[in-house]
């Protein structure tokens, strides 16, 4: 396992170096000379070249691409022009953000899909069944900001149960950051109160990214189900007296479940840019905001930078759902020992 | 019969609902196990055995499957009434099952000591007895030595996939065998093995079963497998039983003209070669051949088999045919 999980990392670590070649591409084949763009039209020639031999431009790629990938390794990704920080101080802010956002979706969908995916599945053309086979079509239809705007309206201007937009209120000091999630950081500044409130502020947005979700694997979740209810095996645990409970949860989920965390990983790293308009919605300031500011304005560091954490997200996400998965099923554990 | 009847199929009826219509598996199985017999039912492919014994384990997935009549009565109770509950509780204490295929009847992702562990837990529970789990363990390590498997300790932490198709029927065995149950019914347990493990497994069960003092229906189509390991034979033939008998004696003198079809096929090793066997093929159950399912392809066809289905007629001690040609008249 151990062994796997190695060689897995090993693979990603090949991946994310092909990435840094596109990006690499990207940043510095594509848009023209960056030592122009960096000084603007009203610098000299002189400056221009000057700047370019700091940047080693004047050197072929091979060793641009060198002190590129050190400067990177070092965290040094330039500054934003949009921004005018680093952009690993704007990364450092946004990230936590939206991450935190992005996992209290997963968490949403994971629990809400899955309950609803084994029932559905379990109670097959069941009134349960087609309700929810109606609410997910409903719910894949519709775009995750539609949702966002209706939970708002509803929520928060009629019922006034939820707060509007943002990570806190408005009149409210955060916690000093330390780790950037809310959540975390008013627990460790010793204010549970407001860690209800972060809690309260990331319901709503969190809710509207996974009701896509929630509606998908629930649904892969019930057609694995009701594949595997069919199998000799289920039908000898019944026979051999399993309880209901223990029969469906344990022994008819586990092998069940395996396409729904491909999915579901899939989904997870899909959201840390498509989180845009949610984000827009909801006032959070998070990377996929950032993402498209950065895009918009031609930020060249900045995007660099975006393409390369989404590229990262779904390296480490692959791997941790590689990793599930070997968990879950023993055929891939078993075959990559060798016997 | 003479003894008391454990399990008592009557008059039992199954169809499926597909989309072109209703097939009409079972029309009339009639089928009682003494306490402590063992009773094969034999038939080819598709002539409904599975579906009677998924009937009496109460695992037809209905829909598609529909019960259109009959009983199935297990110590005069009628299993095909009784609330999940007390389903559950008699599959717990009384009722096994052994599957054709050791190959899909076990669950991939789970180890075989979890499987048979939960097995033992929910029927201990049944039984209002409490076990360590310690005991637990070593309740199913033996079941397990008690198969003949080698290494039994050692398997309980492997998976099915790590277990090759004689040792994964062994786990089967050992699953349907660690509760304790009254009643086996065996679904063509060994046909998806080798020749050579076929016989092993089949002599091993043999022994478990006798050991336990356990009623058993073998369900199989091998004739052979039937001869060596039952007394009372039931021939099955497109979703009713035409003939019933002591084994030796309906083997020495089959009566209906589809058991001597079916005797005349099996291949002999004294030459004459391979025989034709029955003309014709098992009929199609959406629209079946009225009166007697059999009389397309018989030779001894009368006018009254088209017309009217022909019950069991009783032709001696334990001894019933569904065939006109024996009505007393």
């Amino acid at each position: 396992m151990a062994k796997y999980i190695a060689l897995r990392l090993g693979q990603s670590i090949f991946v994310l170096f092909g990435l840094s070649l596109l990006i690499f591409f990207i940043a510095r084949v594509v848009p023209g000379d960056p030592a122009r763009v960096a000084l603007g039209n009203l610098a000299t020639e002189e400056q221009v070249q000057k700047l370019r031999a700091e940047m080693h431009l004047d050197r072929p790629f091979a060793v641009q691409y060198y002190y590129w990938l050190k400067s990177m390794l070092r965290g040094d990704l330039g500054k934003s022009l949009y921004t005018q920080r680093p952009v690993t101080t704007d990364l450092r802010q946004y990230i936590p953000a939206t991450l935190e956002l992005i996992l209290f979706a997963t968490l949403i969908s994971l629990v809400f899909g899955q309950v609803t995916g084994v029932l559905a599945g379990y109670f097959r053309n069941s009134w349960f069944d087609n309700l929810s086979r109606l609410a997910s079509y409903l719910g894949v239809a519709t775009p995750s900001f539609v949702v966002a705007i209706l939970l708002l309206f509803i929520f928060s201007q009629l019922l006034k149960l939820a707060p509007s937009v943002g990570r806190l209120p408005l009149m409210v000091k955060a916690p000093p950051t330390v780790t950037g999630f809310m959540i975390i950081d008013s627990l460790l500044a010793g204010r549970p109160d407001l860690t209800l409130l972060a809690l309260k502020h990331l319901v709503l947005p969190a809710f509207s990214l996974a009701v896509i979700h929630i509606a998908q694997e629930g649904r892969i979740t019930r057609s694995s189900l009701i594949e595997n209810v069919q199998k000799d095996y289920i039908i000898a645990h019944e026979v051999h007296g399993i309880r209901p409970t223990k029969l469906v949860f344990k022994y008819l989920l586990k092998p069940s479940i395996i396409p729904t965390v491909t999915v579901m990983g899939l989904d997870f790293a899909f959201l840390m840019s498509n989180a845009f308009l949610v984000e827009l919605v909801f006032f959070w300031p998070g990377f996929a905001r950032y993402a498209v500011n950065a895009m918009l304005s031609k930020d060249l560091n900045a995007i660099v930078a975006v393409v390369l954490v989404i590229g990262v997200t779904f390296a480490l996400v692959n791997l941790v759902v590689d990793t599930i998965i070997t968990f879950l099923d023993p055929a891939i554990r078993i075959q990559r020992r060798g016997g | 019969m003479g003894m008391t009847s454990l399990l008592e199929i009557r008059g039992l009826h199954v169809g499926f609902k597909i989309f072109d219509g209703l097939l009409k598996v079972l029309a009339g199985v009639e089928l009682a196990i003494g306490e402590g017999e063992r009773v094969g039912l034999v038939g080819e492919t598709g002539c409904g055995k599975t579906t009677t014994v998924k009937s009496v384990l109460r695992v037809l997935p209905i829909p598609p499957a529909r019960l259109d009549g009959g009983e199935i009565l297990y110590r005069a109770q009628d299993i095909l009434k009784m609330k999940p509950r007390e389903v559950r509780h008699l599959r717990r204490t009384e009722l096994t099952a052994i599957f054709q295929d050791p190959l899909q009847a076990l669950n991939p992702v789970f180890t075989v000591g979890t499987q048979l562990r939960d097995i033992v837990l929910d029927s201990l529970a049944a039984a209002g007895q409490r076990l360590t789990r310690k005991e637990i363990t070593a309740r199913c390590v033996q079941a397990l030595a008690e198969t003949g498997m080698p290494d039994p300790e050692r398997i309980m932490s492997n998976y099915p996939i790590q277990l090759s198709g004689g040792m994964r029927q062994r786990v089967c065995i050992a699953e349907a065998l660690i509760k304790s149950a009254k009643l086996l019914l065996a679904d063509e347990p060994t046909t998806n093995l080798d020749v050579t493990i076929q016989d092993q497994i089949l002599r091993k069960l043999d022994e478990l079963v006798e050991e336990k003092g356990m009623s058993v229906l073998m369900i199989t189509h091998s004739l052979g497998v039937v001869m060596d390991l039952t007394e009372r034979v039931y021939i099955m033939y497109a979703g009713t039983i035409v003939e019933e008998g002591r084994t030796e004696e309906l083997f020495a003198r089959p009566l209906h003209p589809y058991t001597q079809g079916l005797m005349k096929s099996v291949p002999k090793l004294t030459g004459e070669g391979i025989s034709k066997g029955i003309a014709g093929r098992i009929p199609n159950y959406l629209e079946p051949p009225s009166g007697c399912r059999f009389h397309p392809r018989c030779e001894h066809a009368m006018p009254i088999c088209e017309e009217e289905r022909p019950p069991l007629f009783s032709t001696g001690v334990n001894r019933r045919v569904a065939c006109f040609l024996y009505q007393r008249s």
